[in-house]
Parts: C-alpha cells; sequence; structure tokens
C-alpha cells in the first residue's frame, strides 16, 4: 500500500515536471543582456558577459567573436573589433563542410548541441563592418592611411565574391518578374484563391537572395578611393537588386534607388565614356544639368537592436480515433507572447487551408474541423499499422514537446530621423536596411524545415527511449511511469535554436548631403513613436570627394557617453 | 515499408557509431622550418610571398638597366620603394613582401636600397639628436643622405571563381621599376599564382 502511494506520488511530481518542461523555458539570452548593457554605456559588463557565456571554443563560439566585435567596434577598439570578426568569418567559412557526427548528435539531442553556423546574411554585415573599422583606423593620427583603406576594399572584395556564390546559389534579383502565363482575370481569381489553397506559397520571395545594401556601400568606398569602374559596377548591381525585389522585400524607401542613380551618374562622368547611359538615367530622373561637382557626406545610421528570436512549444500527441498524429500548441509567457505564439501557429502551421479542412473532416469528426485553426494534424492513413509497429503509438503515450522559432510582430518604435545643421533640417534619413525583416523573414523561410526536423528529432528520441525501456524490462512493471520518465527526458531536450547574433542594429538608415569641405557639426534627431525624441552630434572634418559617417543610436533616453560613432 | 521500419531501427546503432568515430580531437604543435610551405587555405602565404619576390627580382635584374647604369654611373643603382598597393580580396601583409624583395635584391648585390620616407624621418630625428648629444668625432652630417636612383612599385590583385566547394584564386603581383631622372620606366615585371581549394561537404 505504501509502495502503491509513493509510486503515485512520483507518478504526480513527474507530471508537474513534465508539463513545467513542456511549456519550456523562456529567458533573455546572454548577447541580448550584453548589447542592453553597452546601451547603457557599460561596455566592460557587457564583454565579461559574452566571455562568460559564450566560450571561444564551445559550440556557439561563433557568438563569441560576434558579439565582441560588435562591442569592440562600439566602443571604437577598432583593430580588436576587426580580429574578432576575422575570427568570426573563418568559423563560418569552416561550417561548409558538415559534420555527420554533429548532425547524428543533434538528432538525439536538439540543434543547439551543434556548433552555430550563423545566418547567410552575417557574412556581408561581417564584411559591412571591418571595413567600417578599417575607414576608422585611417582616419587615426600617425595611421598608415592608404594601407587602412585598401584594407577596407579588400573587405568589399571578399563581399563581392561571397555576394556573387549566393546570386548562383540563389537567382538573385536579376530577372524581372516572370509573367505567369495566364490572362489578367484568371491571374486576378488566381491571386484571390491562393491563399486559401496554399498557404506556403505566401511565404515566396522572402530568400535572402542578395544584398543591394552591401553593393551600394561598396560602391561608395570604391568611389571614395576613386576605383570608378569597380564603383559604378556595385551602383548597378545595388540598383538593380532593388529594383527588382530588395526594395519590396524588405520595405525600403524607393528615394534610395534615386539616391544611388545619381552616384551612377556622378561616377560615370567622372569615368568618361558612358554617355548614352548617363543621358538615359539623368531622363529617367528628369535632371536636366550636370551635377556639380561638390563634396559628399554620407550618413549611415544603425538603430536600436534586433528582434528577438523566441521559443514556441507544441504537444505532440496522438488521436488513435482519426490515426493520425496531432500537434496542438502550448502558449506560455506574457499576454502578448502567448497572442504571437497563437499567430505564429494559425499563420504557419494550423490547419486552416482548405485542404487541410476536408483533410480533417474526412479523417475525424466535426470537432476536428473545427479545432482545425488550434492544431496541426498528421493523418497516417495507411502508415498507421506500421507506426504501431515499431511502437511510435506506444512511445508517444504521454506526448512529447516540439520546440521551434517564432518572433513576436515587429514594433514600429520610430517614426523618423532627420539631419540638422545648426537650426536647421536638411534631410531625412531613410531606411536601406532592415535587420528586422532580415531576420523575420528566415525566420518564416525556415519554418516549415524547422518543424519538420524537430518533428523528426523528437519521434526518433521518442522511439529511441521506448526501445530502451523494453531492453530493461521496465515496460512490464513500471510501463506508464518509465513512459512519462522519457517524456520528461525528451522535454527537456527538446528546444529550439534561438541563437542569433543580438548586438546587431534593428535597422539601418541613410541619407547623402552635399557639403563644403571643412568642419561641420551634424546632429541627428531620431524621433521615437513614443514621443522621444533622441539627439546626436558630432563635429565632422569633410576633407575628401566622398565622406562616410555612420552611428549607432539605442532607443533609450539617456545620451551615450562612449565614443559610438565612426567617423570616415 | 519494411526497409523504412529497419532503417528506424538502426538509427540508435548509426548515431551510436558516428559519435565513436568523431572521437576525440586534441591540440598539437609542432616546429616546421620557415621554408617549408604548409597550406591550410587558398589564401596568399608566406611562401607565395618569398616565391613571388624572388622571381621577380630574378626577372628585374635579368633586364639591360642595371648594367646600363653601371656603365653610366660607375656604382651600383639605388632602388627606393614607393608603395605596393594591396587590391586583392585578401589582407596580404605588403609590409613582409617588400622585405623579401629587398632580400632578394640585397642577396643579389647588384643594387642598393634607400630607406622609405618613415624611416628617413626617424634616422633624420636621430642625426638632429646627435647633433645635440654626440660626440664631435661619432656625429653624422646631415646633408649627405644617398638618394635613389630608381623607384619600384605595384600592385597586387587576384580573382576568385567559385563554385560549391571548389574555388580558384588567381594572385597576379605587377611590379614596376622607374627611373627617377627620365620618368623612363626601366622593367615591369609580372608574376602570376594560381591556387585550387576542394572543400568536401560533409564530413565527420
Amino acid at each position: 500500500m505504501q509502495n502503491n502511494i509513493t509510486t503515485k506520488q512520483h507518478f504526480a511530481f513527474f507530471i508537474v515536471i513534465y508539463l513545467f518542461f513542456l511549456s519550456g523555458c523562456q529567458s533573455t539570452p546572454a548577447n541580448k543582456n550584453a548589447i542592453l548593457l553597452a546601451q547603457q554605456g557599460e561596455f566592460e559588463s557587457a564583454k565579461q558577459t559574452i566571455r562568460a557565456d559564450y566560450s571561444a571554443t564551445g559550440k556557439s563560439k561563433l557568438l563569441h567573436y560576434l558579439e565582441l566585435g560588435m562591442l569592440n567596434h562600439l566602443q571604437g577598439n577598432y583593430q580588436l573589433s576587426n580580429q574578432q570578426l576575422t575570427q568570426a568569418q573563418q568559423i563560418i567559412e569552416e561550417q561548409y563542410t558538415i559534420s555527420v557526427s554533429e548532425s547524428a548528435l543533434a538528432l538525439l539531442s536538439g540543434p543547439s548541441f551543434t556548433t552555430y553556423a550563423g545566418k547567410v546574411y552575417h557574412r556581408p554585415l561581417i564584411n559591412f563592418y571591418k571595413a567600417l573599422n578599417y575607414n576608422a583606423l585611417a582616419n587615426q593620427p600617425n595611421a598608415d592611411r592608404q594601407s587602412f583603406l585598401d584594407s577596407a576594399l579588400v573587405e568589399m572584395r571578399q563581399l563581392d565574391t561571397y555576394l556573387s556564390g549566393l546570386k548562383d546559389t540563389t537567382g538573385g534579383y536579376d530577372d524581372e518578374e516572370q509573367p505567369s502565363g495566364l490572362d489578367q482575370l484568371t491571374e486576378q481569381i488566381d491571386n484571390l484563391t491562393r491563399p486559401l489553397f496554399a498557404p506556403n506559397d505566401l511565404l515566396k520571395d522572402i530568400e535572402y537572395k542578395d544584398d543591394a545594401f552591401a553593393h551600394y556601400v561598396s560602391g561608395i568606398l570604391f568611389e571614395r578611393s576613386q576605383e570608378l569602374d569597380s564603383a559604378r559596377i556595385q551602383y548597378q548591381r545595388a540598383i538593380q537588386a532593388f529594383e527588382n525585389g530588395f526594395a519590396k522585400q524588405y520595405d525600403i524607401n524607393p528615394t534610395v534607388i534615386s539616391q544611388i542613380k545619381k552616384d551612377l551618374i556622378r561616377v560615370m562622368e567622372m569615368a568618361g565614356g558612358y554617355s548614352n547611359e548617363v543621358a538615359q538615367l539623368k531622363s529617367e530622373l528628369e535632371i536636366a544639368t550636370s551635377q556639380t561637382a561638390q563634396p559628399i557626406l554620407n550618413i549611415l545610421q544603425d538603430v536600436g537592436i534586433g528582434p528577438q528570436r523566441k521559443q514556441f512549444n507544441l504537444l505532440l500527441n496522438v488521436d488513435e480515433e482519426a490515426k493520425a498524429l496531432v500537434m496542438t500548441p502550448i502558449l506560455w509567457g506574457t499576454r502578448r507572447e502567448q497572442q504571437a505564439q497563437m499567430r505564429w501557429f494559425q499563420m504557419l502551421y494550423a490547419d486552416t487551408s482548405i485542404f487541410d479542412l476536408i483533410q480533417n473532416y474526412a479523417t475525424g469528426d466535426i470537432s476536428d474541423v473545427v479545432m482545425g485553426g488550434l492544431t496541426k494534424r498528421i493523418p497516417l492513413g495507411p502508415l498507421w499499422d506500421d507506426a504501431v509497429d515499431i511502437g511510435l503509438i506506444s512511445a508517444l503515450q504521454y506526448g512529447s514537446r516540439i520546440s521551434v522559432t517564432y518572433l513576436e510582430p515587429l514594433k514600429q518604435e520610430i517614426e523618423r530621423s532627420e539631419v540638422w545643421v545648426g537650426d536647421q533640417k536638411v534631410a531625412n534619413l531613410d531606411k536601406i536596411y532592415s535587420v528586422s525583416l532580415l531576420t523575420l523573414q528566415d525566420a518564416l523561410n525556415n519554418a516549415n524545415s524547422e518543424i519538420q526536423i524537430a518533428l523528426a528529432r523528437e519521434i526518433v528520441k521518442s522511439l529511441t527511449a521506448q526501445k530502451a525501456i523494453s531492453a530493461t524490462g521496465l515496460d512490464a512493471s513500471f510501463s506508464g511511469f518509465a513512459k512519462l520518465a522519457t517524456s520528461v527526458v525528451n522535454a527537456v531536450t527538446a528546444s529550439a535554436d534561438l541563437r542569433q547574433w543580438h548586438s546587431l542594429p534593428a535597422q539601418i538608415n541613410y541619407v547623402q548631403l552635399p557639403v563644403s569641405k571643412g568642419e561641420h557639426t551634424i546632429t541627428l534627431k531620431t524621433y521615437l513613436a513614443s514621443g522621444i525624441v533622441l539627439e546626436q552630434s558630432e563635429t565632422i572634418q569633410v576633407v575628401d570627394d566622398v565622406t562616410l559617417w555612420h552611428t549607432r543610436t539605442f532607443l533609450q533616453e539617456t545620451r551615450i557617453e562612449t565614443p559610438d560613432s565612426t567617423f570616415l | 515499408m519494411k526497409c523504412n521500419k529497419t532503417l528506424l531501427k538502426l538509427t540508435p546503432l548509426f548515431v551510436a557509431c558516428t559519435l565513436a568515430v568523431s572521437g576525440c580531437s586534441s591540440t598539437k604543435v609542432q616546429r616546421v622550418d620557415a621554408n617549408q610551405e604548409v597550406a591550410l587555405s587558398d589564401k596568399w602565404n608566406a611562401k607565395d610571398s618569398q616565391l613571388v619576390a624572388e622571381a621577380m627580382i630574378n626577372d628585374m635584374l635579368s633586364f639591360p638597366w642595371v648594367n646600363d647604369h653601371l656603365q653610366k654611373e660607375g656604382s651600383k643603382p639605388a632602388i627606393i620603394i614607393q608603395s605596393v598597393r594591396n587590391k586583392s580580396h585578401q589582407h596580404i601583409a605588403v609590409d613582409t613582401f617588400l622585405n623579401d624583395l629587398k632580400r632578394s635584391i640585397l642577396r643579389s648585390g647588384q643594387a642598393d636600397f634607400v630607406a622609405n620616407k618613415d624611416v628617413r624621418k626617424e634616422i633624420r630625428d636621430e642625426r638632429k639628436d646627435q647633433e645635440l648629444n654626440s660626440s664631435l668625432d661619432s656625429q653624422n652630417e646631415m646633408g649627405q643622405e644617398y638618394g635613389a636612383d630608381y623607384a619600384l612599385s605595384g600592385t597586387i590583385n587576384s580573382f576568385v571563381d567559385e563554385q560549391g566547394g571548389d574555388r580558384v584564386t588567381f594572385y597576379q603581383v605587377d611590379l614596376r621599376l622607374i627611373d627617377m631622372t627620365t620618368n623612363r620606366e626601366v622593367w615591369n615585371g609580372q608574376k602570376k599564382i594560381q591556387k585550387l581549394q576542394e572543400r568536401s561537404r560533409f564530413g565527420f
């Protein structure tokens, strides 16, 4: 009798623990905390946080170097920043070869047990920040200026090689949108019905295919070094990518494209031999006369902190009547987080298409159809008997946790940014790059494969545990208890890979101003949706024909005291 | 279907085997000859720098300008290195390459080198210091510097072609020697290096 009570108590305890682990744990990642510390000017604490939580040799070594590289960049330690970003480049390059042993281990543990290889859009950003560092070094007193400027261009050439490879793989933005072959009415009907029949089709055109912003920055740096052919090519590539999809995909203001076309005209006129192309561009932009040669100041403003990837859990169990696997979201966290989790689930996974509803109707009952928006069902059909034979149905008796990534809807924190000289506003800054949208679209793009891999992993884990229980003979005596225990263990190890480069800005703003050579005091005013206005001032010496001022604006009230801008 | 079941049964065994094969790794360091090439990647390395410097200087000294200068001036030509710009896609330690160039020329004994602008400035500061602090008999006079007869400059360029795991990297070093009196280009040399790097998509 006593034994029976103890067993029941243990059983109840395990159920509580299991439910806890099913919900998963949500905490702020260390590298997010680090950039929040940096936002307050506490750079040393931020770097200590990174060193403590991300080893230079562990599975997340890439984050160690990426985060330290960015923190040192913000702190003005440009040489050190470049050493760390170079290490990061090398780690990414090494990850080209996929480790079979590590992949196998991930199959029994989770994706966070693999070496973090970064995202496809990280490489251009590493080159970008390294180039900014080299240019800042070139402007330091007694520096070997030419050598550092050459090094900045080396980064741009590496970037070009990388983007060429990326375009070979993805197709880039080279082609204009091809007509579908349908007549106009049919195409309109097709557009209206497409979301109903194939929700996944909505996820098309969100792949990172090329980087128009990176091409543009390359163009600016090549023009600065009077490498006019390289500058022209990069401006042309930037225009092509922006016009053929990049601007639409990342919500970039079209004024940026007009600006690049003006830059292209200037470079072509300087190089000579492009009179037809220049005339065509001028006619397009309605420019009557040649621009007078005047020094230009390019302002790049990194704003805010990129969005955080979060974990969203689903319970995987079996509906024996419908002979189907059923995934149900486990909503957890704040009200806003729970709403975001449900919307993410309904947007990407839930049985909301007509096909899914018919399938549910055919295999289940009316309630399954009604529940469509709250569950995802995978009918096994003729595979059901095999699933029973291999022990899958038994293994999932107490369910299993599947974890995937989600992002909360992006908040529009910035209303506008302005450039002021003295008491006069001279221009607005426009968004030219959105790390927020890159992060979101990457998560959306990987959502299907992520859940498929997570589903396969949890099934393999459950089956392996089931075999182990059978082998030890526990199956006969403590069947339910043992299965629940293994479900708890599986729930503990099931986690989505939430690793990300957290110190990146949410977006980058840009404007180009004609200036005279000499000293200028520029003020950036950033108007937040909350009504707060952030002001940053910098005295800039314009000595060259092309100058670049780069700064970071954290969305907080207090002025940042530490160096936060890179005057190029 | 039976095949699927067998596959599922074998999965844990497969995982265990791969983990066993992956084994443990450790760090090992050994001394190697500085002249021995250790190519871990297709990047520009010390051996490239050494080979290019030797080949280009051999070529430079085989041109008629050396003998012409000797006959005309009766002394070895003095060369100054102006700049070698890195226009490649790799960060190349240009100073190391320049030092390899200087060593090759000095070893040949057919030409002298004049210190560059920064070094000259340091030496002049040192001579000024000598004027104040050194004994008269050990002081070096100002205005006795040896002027360069020829200026050496050039560029390092590269192209990369990449497909999947294969990458061909092509480096081209162009150097030219200018007569500082007449601005005549007395020598123009070129050396090309091509490297192929093959990477496997999968490994243990």
